[in-house]
């Protein structure tokens, strides 16, 4: 029953062959079997729905004659996406005769409904399936994706070291920015204009400056990733998004360049404020 | 204070200033006494290193003396706080740099209406005063001018304007022909001249000998001392 239930999605591997089949004079009517093929076999091998190919378990040796009855698209899954293999659905009976195997499979995999009782299924599959084990899909993509999760410490890493020394660097252009304008605060401190006046107009304009700057840093961060994922979907075939601006990403962006641009801004604007305006204007 | 105070806006007894250059002392001012009356018009002049800038700095308060007091308008400002000084000067003294000192990205009109908000004075008001004061110094038609869309003589009235916003008792100015062509110097010179008549007192240092001889009054300074009031 289990069996029945779906296509088994088993991987062709190198010892079942597709090749493609001589077209028969006056093929009659025959039903013929099919079988499902990936976006990226098709692409390369040039096939199309409706083509008739042999699938032998040797490369050469006379096969079944089938029909390409689906092209695939893989979907969105990380650890397939730089893998080259091309991949073949064939329906269970038809592989297993094909290969030889007799009545046996390795592994199959269960759709369930939405609303299934999933771990009370695992249970019983592990019971009446001597031999089997079964997990869900998404324990064995995490048990697949530790890789990825080294990778994503690793932008992790990056990530935080970028921030750490594009803080430092802002604070330093901060510094030197307002400390181009020493005789301009001089002068105004001179006119009367109070310390906390200065400060907060200084400390206002870094929090403007900071902010728009986040904002064309997120508008940049968009378009780049547009672009890289046009690029890199193309190249592997695949509807994954290799790069995403996330709005807790906006939000996190702009709030750390809103929080760094007025640590910025007081800090340089104190180091002016501190110093008698006479001795701002230099001698 | 003693009587008669009041007619004298500035009133400097024996001052002295120092300034530390290393180990060494430098007396910049050596006891120096001076009274300036309301609606005066002073210029200090003297050689180069004599101590003028030092004098004006103290009578703008925004230096202080080592020792002697200076008194403005009957108040003691020799040893404000920061924070009052700061106030004493937005609301009774106008200071006119040698270098203008505008800010490039305010128009004239903002120059001129920034130290009335920092006095909280309401924007129309200040608009329409700033207006005003630009018209008076005969830039009415430079309201929405930046400083380096305006020449030197331009941006130096407009800097007067910005001097004269909250009304101060007392305008002060150091070298303000000194970045100035002859014939823009002789329109700040009359323009002073015109403030004068109209009642600010002003005091202003000086290399320039007609803005000197515009004055009222000339104080000769030497070695930190004033030589003849
Ligand atoms: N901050 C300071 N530190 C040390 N010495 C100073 C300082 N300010 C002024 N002096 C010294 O005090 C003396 C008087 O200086 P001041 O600037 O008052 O002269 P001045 O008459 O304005 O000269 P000038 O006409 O060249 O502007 C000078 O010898 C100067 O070197
Ligand atoms: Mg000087």
């Amino acid at each position: 029953m289990l069996l029945a239930a779906l296509l088994a999605s088993l991987l062709v591997q190198g010892s079942a062959s597709v090749g493609r089949a001589p077209v028969p004079a006056a093929a009659p009517a025959i039903e013929r079997r099919t079988i499902a093929i990936d976006e990226a076999f098709a692409a390369r091998a040039h096939l199309k729905i409706g083509d008739l190919v042999s699938v032998s378990s040797r490369p050469g040796a006379i096969g079944d004659t089938v029909t390409v009855g689906a092209i695939v698209r893989r979907g969105a899954d990380p650890s397939e996406v730089a893998r080259g293999d091309l991949r073949v659905r064939m329906h269970l009976d038809q592989l297993q005769t094909i290969a030889g195997y007799g009545d046996r499979v390795d592994r199959f995999a269960i759709a369930t409904t939405p609303a299934a009782d999933i771990p009370r299924l695992i249970d019983r599959i592990n019971r009446v399936a001597f031999g089997f084990k079964a997990y869900r899909s998404r324990d064995i993509a995490v048990e697949t994706s530790r890789t990825f999760q080294v990778v994503s410490r690793f932008h992790r890493a990056i990530g935080i070291i970028t921030i750490v020394a594009s803080s430092v660097f802002l604070l330093c252009i901060m510094v030197l920015k307002v400390e181009e304008r020493r005789r301009d605060i001089a002068a105004l401190r001179l006119m009367g204009i109070s310390r906390a006046t200065v400060v907060r107009a200084i400390v206002l304009e870094a929090a403007v400056v900071a902010v728009l700057g986040s904002a064309l840093g997120v508008v940049l961060g968009w378009v780049v990733s547009l672009f890289v994922n046009w690029h890199y979907q193309a190249l592997y075939r695949t509807p994954l998004e290799f790069s995403m601006v996330t709005p807790p990403t906006v939000v996190f962006a702009v709030s750390l360049s809103l929080a760094l641009g007025i640590v910025a801004g007081v800090v340089a604007s104190l180091r002016l404020v501190r110093t008698p305006p006479l001795a701002l204007f230099g001698r | 204070m003693s009587a008669g105070v009041d007619s004298h806006i500035v009133s400097l007894r024996d001052v002295r200033r120092d300034y530390a250059l290393g180990a060494e002392r430098v007396h910049a001012l050596q006891g120096v006494t001076l009274d300036v009356e309301r609606g005066d018009y002073v210029a200090i002049v003297g050689p180069s290193g004599c101590g003028k800038s030092t004098l004006l700095n103290l009578i703008g308060v925004i230096d202080q003396p080592t020792s002697g007091t200076v008194a403005i308008a009957g108040r003691r400002v020799d040893a404000m706080s920061d924070r009052e000084a700061t106030q004493f000067r937005l609301r009774n003294i106008g200071f006119v740099f040698q270098r203008f000192y505008l800010l490039p990205i305010l128009s004239a009109l903002e120059n001129v209406a920034l130290p009335m908000a920092e006095a909280k004075v309401s924007k129309g008001v200040r608009t329409e005063r700033a207006a005003e004061l630009l018209k008076y110094v005969g830039l009415g038609n430079r309201e929405r001018h930046r400083p380096s869309e305006l020449s030197g003589g331009e941006q130096q009235r407009v800097a007067i304007a910005r001097a004269l916003a909250n009304g101060p008792t007392l305008l002060l100015a150091d070298e303000p022909t000194g970045e100035l062509d002859a014939r823009t110097g002789a329109e700040i010179i009359s323009l002073f001249q015109r403030l004068n008549a109209d009642g600010t007192t002003i005091v202003v240092v000086t290399h320039d000998e007609d803005l000197a001889s515009a004055a009222r009054r000339k104080v000769h300074m030497r070695d930190g001392r004033v030589v003849d009031a």
